[in-house]
């Protein structure tokens, strides 16, 4: 029987250029021509002479496009070669105006990074996955072409020669599911250090994945070498998968057609092959490889070296946002929250909630007169800020704002609370209508609101739990001869029901039922 | 001109031959090839259609022609001059060039830093990644001014840079200095290092080449230069190394006329029904020379052969560069620690064609492989992307002049210094005869 062992070559490449209405911050420029980058849906309209392999057109290097490469070669564990040089390969094809593309073959600008998968990226518990950079390198983008029927194909050179960091690895991944939280995981990292512009949705991030099976035992199918990872099957390629679960199914069924064909006894060609959402279960040939294709790979004599200057490397490495899993660990350590929670509050709104998450828990510690730390206050205000300020937004269907809630308000209901000053219940009431646009402060709505706690003292529990014992007669002799106390969170509900509920406050019911059924001493 | 530059004599054309001799048309016995592969340029110079000419010389196009058509071509060094918009045939080598009746109308195309004319195509471009920029303009005139400086033994060394000046050097302002400078550099007494290349002295060089050639010597030894000989051991395998490297780069440069975009109009089917894609177009609109070097230069790129062929012609190609910066007295403003070469040579004199120009019947039965050999003086310098000119030689006064005689001389110079080899063509080689002597007739160039 057959082991699905499927050493995946996936080739993310990420989208590089930073767009003017996506990202204000960095120029609008192409890899190696000066076209926009804007993504407009009218084809061909923003195409440079060299992007279409005008002769007599030159290509010049965008400065724009070091720095997010560098990033991402960093986050991924890369190290920055001082020097890189520019290459072309050589191949005919629609979306390849000028039959080459300039890459990075020989010298590229990063080398020999690695991506750990745990549990925590999706995989079993206890599992771990070390994936191998090869090598991760600047190249250029290729034309976009649509089959329209079985003679005609459109291209749309748009994107053709924008700068991509196409990333390398080594055939590590042994499984599809590996494959796919190995790209999910570096699309959020390259999300982490901003180095991409969109994400697979949206064209920014695509992968190439090379398949190949075979046998558990026995050494057959384990001829061929790829990238100095000798004892693999023939691989074929599988070009442009957009989605995670495309990936995945991809693998899936391309393992599924080698392992068909091997066991009939054929031999598995090396060729490209296409996976369409609409046919999840197959892939389709698109063309042969036929033995591997020479590119004739050529020095570019027009594009001159890139060189690094050390002192800019470790200035980008330094300045670099942390990655998730280091932002997950701080919230952990020093906030005190479940690594779930953490995880949560890390992934939402582009890192603001986590800001704003930061701005109450320092507003809380100022408005404290006695002595806390981080740790006794965040969890209480995670939970706020994730999910009761969180439910607002997301019933309202509007985006985050920190300006709706300012922490500091925030911080001030809270505090109320945890003083006891005002039940959870206001709290809540608080927290909407400041949502709702109430410029009052927080002390102002609880005086003119009449929402006060005053508490009662616990002979008036004690009243109003007789009250209720005398109604429930049946349950208070489950629970004082029975000593079944679950009833007494019936009782405990039936308290929260009285006229005064507004006043009390659960704990204090539940210890008043509890001195007068249990005979507790609170 | 050739097609996408490549020939030696303008005759590989989809739009005809380009000759020398009206009279008896192409294909008659007298008429002479005007070199390549910007013949057409220099024909036009030549019969009084154009004052310039302007053509790319890759491995010899602007010099060759100049030669046989007894014009004035000038090579600047690689990325003087932008090549945006050129088409591409060899990115290393081609280099834009000059062709003219004298020197002087060279200077006007092309100005000079130390000339008081204006720049008007030596200048940097934003738009060509191997175009000088302004500082590597400025290192140039560093090395030249040193060189200057140590021939004629001066202490004072100006440096037209932005660094803080060392112990022995003097601040003066940007403006002097620049004036300081210019007028030091444009100084004209000096005694002049000429280099002979033992190993340009060939089998086959036409006897008339070589009497021009040592009669050029003669000229110039008489004027005040000194004439120093000198071994360049890597030029017999240059023009072996330029023909694997040229068409490689140009099996790459051409790979984009393929007729989607541009080009003729595509009456077929495109793809070859198992699949292969434009080469059945290729095959019908690209020219046989061009086919045989886009099939040269892909084998030698070909895995097979790329360690055999293309990385040892690199490897040949950077000896013929230290070769040339092993005898020039200028330090190569391209390496960075070179030093000044006191036994150096300044220029370098040769012929720059084995022969005069052939009549094109002959060039017509010639194979491919003997067409090459007419670049073998002009391509070293091609490849180590030397400043090189072709200057009109002295004629023989035992053969009346006539153009099946008319041999070019080509100087030399080092890596930038291209206003000095401008300024040696004009003022030392242009008066072999005193051109009173010259009769109208005589001084045409183009045959009636």
């Amino acid at each position: 029987m057959d082991e699905l062992d499927t050493p995946v070559f996936p080739a993310p490449k990420a989208l590089l250029m930073q767009v003017p209405c996506l990202n204000l911050r960095k120029a609008p420029a192409n890899g190696v021509a000066a076209a926009s980058t804007v993504p407009t849906s009218e084809p061909n309209s923003n195409v440079s002479a060299f992007d279409i392999a005008v002769p007599g057109s030159l290509p010049v290097f965008q400065p724009a496009v070091v720095l997010p490469a560098l990033r991402a070669a960093i986050v991924l564990g890369c190290h920055i070669e001082p020097v890189s040089y520019f290459d072309r390969k050589h191949y005919f094809y629609h979306d390849q105006p000028a039959g080459y593309q300039i890459t990075q073959y020989y010298h590229p600008f990063a080398r020999d990074g690695l991506v750990t998968l745990t549990s925590d990226d999706g995989l079993e518990a206890g599992q771990e996955v070390e994936v191998y950079i090869k090598q991760v390198q600047l190249e250029q983008d290729t034309a976009r072409s649509q089959e329209e029927d079985e003679h005609t194909t459109l291209i749309d050179f748009n994107r053709c020669g924008q700068a991509l960091v196409e990333i390398i690895s080594l055939p590590n991944l042994h499984s599809p599911r590996d494959a796919a939280a190995y790209v999910r995981k570096v699309q959020s990292l390259l999300y982490a250090v901003d180095a991409v512009t969109t994400g697979m949705e949206h064209g920014g991030l695509r992968a190439d994945v090379n398949v190949s099976v075979r046998r558990r035992d026995g050494d057959s199918d384990r001829s061929f070498e790829y990238s100095g990872v000798s004892g693999l099957g023939r691989r074929t390629e599988i070009k442009n998968l957009s989605t995670l679960k495309g990936i995945e199914d991809a693998i899936k069924a391309e393992r599924d057609r080698q392992i068909r064909l091997l066991e009939s006894g054929g031999v598995v060609q090396p060729e490209t092959r296409g996976w369409s959402l609409t046919h999840p279960h197959e892939t389709r040939r698109l063309r042969g490889k036929e033995g591997e294709v020479d590119y004739r790979y050529l020095p570019d004599a027009d594009i001159p070296p890139l060189s690094f200057d050390l002192d800019l490397i470790s200035h980008v490495a330094r300045s670099m946002p942390p990655t998730p899993a280091v932002l997950v660990r701080h919230l952990v350590q020093h906030y005190g929250l479940s690594v779930k929670d953490a995880r949560i509050l890390e992934s939402l709104d582009d890192g603001e909630r986590l800001i704003y998450f930061q701005e109450v828990v320092a507003e809380l510690l100022s408005l404290h007169d006695y002595e806390v730390n981080e740790i006794n206050v965040g969890k209480i205000a995670v939970n706020w800020v994730l999910f009761e300020v969180g439910s607002l937004f997301s019933t309202d269907e509007s985006t985050w704002s920190r300006d709706k809630i300012p922490a500091k308000s925030l911080a001030e209901i809270i505090h109320q609370l945890r003083k006891n000053a005002i039940t959870g219940a206001s709290a809540k009431l608080i927290l909407r209508l400041i949502f709702d646009g109430d410029s009052r402060r927080v002390s102002e709505i609880i005086r003119q609101e009449k929402l006060m706690y005053v508490g009662m003292s616990p002979e008036t529990y004690e009243t109003i739990a007789k009250d209720i014992m005398q109604n429930h007669p049946q349950e208070v002799k489950d629970i004082v001869e029975k000593g079944k106390i679950g009833k007494l969170k019936f009782l405990m509900g039936q308290m929260m029901r009285h006229p005064r509920r507004s006043e009390m406050s659960a704990p204090e019911a539940e210890k008043a039922l509890r001195r007068l059924l249990l005979g507790e001493k609170s | 001109m050739d097609e996408f530059g490549m020939g030696s004599h303008s005759t590989n054309s989809a739009y005809g031959e380009v000759f020398n001799g009206l009279k008896d048309g192409p294909t008659g016995g007298k008429a002479l090839s005007v070199g390549g592969s910007s013949g057409g340029s220099a024909l036009a110079v030549a019969s009084g259609l154009a004052h310039v000419g302007i053509g790319t010389d890759t491995g010899g196009s602007i010099r060759l022609p100049a030669a046989y058509m007894s014009l004035v071509g000038f090579k600047p060094s690689y990325g003087q001059i932008s090549r945006k918009g050129v088409v591409p045939y060899a990115n290393s080598l081609d280099t834009v060039g000059i062709v003219a009746k004298t020197v002087p109308d060279i200077w006007l195309t092309y100005g000079a830093s130390a000339h008081p004319i204006i720049e008007i195509l030596q200048k940097p471009d934003d738009n060509d990644p191997t175009c000088l920029t302004f500082s590597s303009r400025e290192r140039i005139k560093v090395a030249m001014l040193r060189r200057k400086a140590a021939v004629l033994g001066s202490k004072w060394l100006l440096v037209p840079s932005n660094r803080r000046p060392e112990k022995n050097e003097v601040l003066i302002p940007r403006e002097t200095r620049r004036k300081l400078q210019n007028r030091f550099l444009s100084q004209r007494k000096w005694t002049r290092r000429i280099g002979v290349p033992l190993e340009y002295n060939i089998e086959e060089m036409h006897p008339l080449v070589r009497w021009a050639w040592t009669a050029t010597l003669s000229h110039l030894e008489g004027l005040g230069c000194e004439i120093v000989p000198i071994s360049l051991p890597s030029t017999r395998h240059a023009l072996s190394s330029y023909y694997i490297l040229a068409p490689a780069e140009a099996s790459s440069n051409l790979a984009k006329y393929d007729g989607v975009r541009y080009g003729a109009r595509r009456d077929e089917v495109a793809d070859d029904a198992d699949g292969t894609l434009y080469s059945r177009f290729r095959a019908a609109h690209l020219g046989p020379e061009v086919k045989r070097r886009i099939l040269l230069g892909t084998y030698s790129l070909s895995a097979g052969a790329m360690d055999n062929y293309f990385i040892q012609a690199q490897k040949i190609r950077r000896m013929v560069q230290r070769d040339f910066d092993s005898v020039f007295r200028m330090p190569n403003p391209l390496q960075e620690d070179a030093e000044l070469n006191m036994d150096g040579v300044d220029f370098i004199v040769v012929p720059t064609a084995p022969s005069p120009p052939p009549r094109l019947r002959h060039v017509k039965t010639a194979t491919p492989l003997e067409s090459y050999v007419n670049d073998v003086f002009t391509v070293p310098a091609s490849l180590a992307g030397l400043p090189a000119i072709s200057v009109p030689g002295p004629r023989h006064p035992d053969h009346p002049w006539q153009p099946e005689v008319a041999v070019g001389m080509q100087v030399i110079g080092q890596y930038g210094d291209d206003y000095d080899v401008l300024h040696l063509a004009d003022n030392y080689l242009t008066d072999f005869h005193d051109p009173n002597t010259l009769s109208r007739t005589q001084q045409t160039k183009v045959m009636s």
